[in-house]
């Protein structure tokens, strides 16, 4: 049973979205995804609106106080096993906000991380990749040769 | 123009003679008035009797050391920004509010209230605005002797059970996470059957603290850090911001800088336009039009990635020009790009304009009449589609907008379509003078040298964003680091225009409603 879920979240993971205080810099990267160029349909990666049916958490932002408990929250609702990707410098540490009296410098103050993909903002491409990554880290290591299957 | 311009300050100069009211024409910006706690409501009704179009644009609030200034900046028909100070003192910063005179004033003395404790009298609203809910009392961050390390934040309290009302009301609550918002804000909606009776928005949920986080950075990284108070209008909070700064220093741009920010200025709005004449679609279940103005949008995408080598964020903008020159080879594929983007633009306006389903879900929707506009203090696409001609760009030139011809766009209808038609004729009028400005590209520099330390001064600034008019007040101390910079943006000002029309509409109209205010919290929220 695991295996087909392993097999099933390897081809077509479905991702939810979150905002935690970004400048919609990254979001907007994010949506773009999706639209006719980049088409991460293709991949089986589909944006899913309740976390209840996500696989892949995708967080942007700084996260802010008043956001915090709402990330941790989402987080709770998702279904183990799941994924967080940190996406944007803001995201992975902070950025240009680190410090700020109403921001947590990152992502990973609040729930773990998977995966981080930098830059301000990130390319789709980047986050593709990041996502591919992730995801390629999922797969069961292919039995050497000689050995048999389990 | 100019004729009027004399009167505005006549007008109040002759009313307030002999008084204690001061007005100081050539002084930060058109004039500064000074006034205070008993007069400032005077002062402001002087100016609504001699001319319907006097708004408060923004309510800064600054710390000067043993008094909070309350300064209201107040644009009227003719060119320029009036602003009247007050100054309060404070251990007891009380003041009475301007909310029954200038309906639109709410949020913004809410937000001084919140950020800098003023108790505005006389405001029925005032309590938490863009500040966590858990935030110690007492503690107000922008006042300069605030202790923001080590804050003890409360306990959140436990959800209590409502208490017994109407049980015909029900309530959505939209947000903060829901997959019509790409930003965590949370509107509740109180709905008798079909109804909206009440909106309830709780913002903040973006607030960042960057005003606060611009007093311990130097100018120049302050460009950068304004620039990403919003990923989509990023090059209008960066021009605004250098330009206050060139104000104060009294700098002169040269020509080929003004040209190239008016270009990524323009940018800005063709891929804001796009996206949300796109999004617009989405939230009527007209996805292949979300698609469609997509796919179109990524060459807008190119052209700034071309330009500037960054797809989003340009980063174009520095004190004293911009940062990169346009390439000559590059003008080419730019002008390519945008003349089959042109190409498409009849197929797009049709179905804006005559698409059955575009008319069924957006005509007569959300309308805002051009009076409560005009008391609301509304600004860009949302007040001229209810007929206010404002646009800053006209009203205020900068850059090198007086030099370039285009076409203000007004449609009198004011509903949600009329809104959406105002940004899609816009999309062409951008991609005119983006032509325009790459056609006659001045020679010579791109930036001019300029002193890390500025002068003491302040200075005001405004800029059309896409959503509308983007305000910046910034004060130095001679130092290399501001002393308080205040951004008031577009959105912020529109959020009363959502609640005025979303109040009574059908709870289906809502999303094509918000929509076609093209809300941007990150900006509100800061």
């Amino acid at each position: 049973m695991s295996k087909l879920a392993t097999w099933a979240r390897l081809k077509s993971p479905w991702v939810l979205h979150f905002n935690s205080g970004a400048c919609n810099g990254c979001d907007i990267e994010v949506v773009a995804l999706l639209t006719p160029r980049y088409d991460v349909e293709r991949f089986g990666i589909k944006l899913e609106p309740s976390p209840r049916h996500a696989d892949v958490l995708l967080v942007t932002g700084s996260v802010t106080q008043q956001c915090a408990e709402r990330l941790k929250r989402i987080y709770d609702q998702m279904p183990e096993p799941k994924f967080v990707v940190a996406i944007g410098a803001c995201a992975c540490s902070g950025g240009v906000f680190k410090g700020n009296y109403n921001v947590l410098n990152g992502v990973d103050q609040v729930i773990p991380v998977n995966a981080y993909i930098p830059g301000c903002p990130p390319k789709p491409e980047a986050i593709i990749d990041g996502v591919v990554k992730l995801l390629n880290s999922l797969k069961p290591e292919k039995p050497a040769k000689g050995e048999k299957k389990k | 123009m100019s004729k009027k311009e004399i009167d505005m300050l006549s007008v109040l100069q002759s009313k307030f003679e002999g008084t204690s009211v001061q007005v100081r024409p050539e002084q930060l910006g058109k004039a500064e008035v000074i006034a205070d706690a008993s007069t400032h409501r005077d002062v402001l009704k002087a100016m609504l009797e001699a001319d319907e179009k006097t708004a408060v644009i923004a309510i800064t609030g600054i710390d000067l050391g043993a008094t909070i200034g309350v300064f209201y900046h107040i644009r009227t028909s003719e060119t320029g920004i009036i602003t009247i100070k007050v100054e309060v003192p404070k251990e007891e910063p009380q003041i009475k509010t301007i909310t029954d005179l200038m309906p639109g004033a709410t949020f913004d003395e809410m937000e001084v209230n919140d950020l800098l404790g003023v108790v505005f009298e006389g405001n029925p609203s005032l309590g938490r605005l863009v500040l966590p809910d858990n935030w110690p009392d007492g503690v107000y961050p922008l006042r300069k002797d605030a202790k923001l390390d080590n804050l003890q934040f409360k306990p959140t309290p436990p959800s209590e059970p409502e208490p017994a009302g109407n049980e015909n009301i029900v309530k959505v609550i939209v947000g903060p996470q829901h997959p019509a918002l790409l930003e965590p804000e949370k509107f509740v909606l109180k709905v008798e059957g079909e109804i909206v009776k009440d909106v309830e928005p709780r913002i903040g949920y973006v607030h960042r603290g960057i005003e606060k986080a611009t007093e311990s950075r130097t100018y120049l990284q302050d460009v950068y850090l304004v620039e990403r108070i919003c990923g989509i209008c990023n090059a209008c909070h960066a021009s605004c911001f250098v330009e206050t700064v060139e104000k104060i220093l009294k700098t002169e741009v040269p020509p080929r800088a003004k040209y190239i920010r008016t270009v990524l200025l323009e940018l800005n709005r063709l891929h804001s336009h796009l996206l949300t004449l796109g999004h617009a679609g989405l939230e009527i279940g007209f996805e292949t039009l979300f698609q469609y103005f997509w796919r179109d949008r990524e060459p807008i995408m190119d052209i700034t990635e071309i330009i500037s080598g960054n797809r989003v964020i340009s980063s174009g903008m520095t004190v004293g020009g911009v940062r990169r020159d346009i390439n000559e080879a590059d003008i080419p594929k730019i002008k390519g790009r945008l003349t089959d983007l042109k190409k498409k633009l009849p197929f797009y306006k049709n179905v804006y304009e005559d698409e059955p389903s575009i008319k069924m879900r957006m005509k007569n929707v959300g309308t805002l009449k051009r009076e409560d506009a005009l008391k609301l203090c509304i600004v860009g696409p949302t007040a001229r589609g209810s007929g206010v001609d404002i646009d800053v760009r006209k009203d205020e030139p900068y850059e090198a907008y007086g030099e370039i011809p285009f076409k203000l766009i007004t449609y009198n209808e004011g509903d949600t379509w009329a809104r959406m038609n105002v940004r899609m004729d816009e999309v062409e009028e951008s991609i005119n003078i983006i032509e325009y400005a790459l056609d006659n590209l001045p020679a010579g520099p791109f930036r001019v040298r300029v002193p890390r330390v500025v002068i003491a001064g302040e200075a005001v600034s405004r800029v059309e964003a896409p959503r509308g008019e983007l305000f910046y007040y910034l004060k130095s101390n001679g130092t290399a680091y501001p002393e308080r910079v205040k951004v008031r943006t577009p959105t912020f000002a529109n959020i009363p225009a959502f609640l005025a029309t979303a109040i009574g509409s059908s709870i289906a109209d809502v999303p094509p409603n918000f929509v076609s205010l093209d809300p941007c919290f990150s900006c509100t929220d800061r």
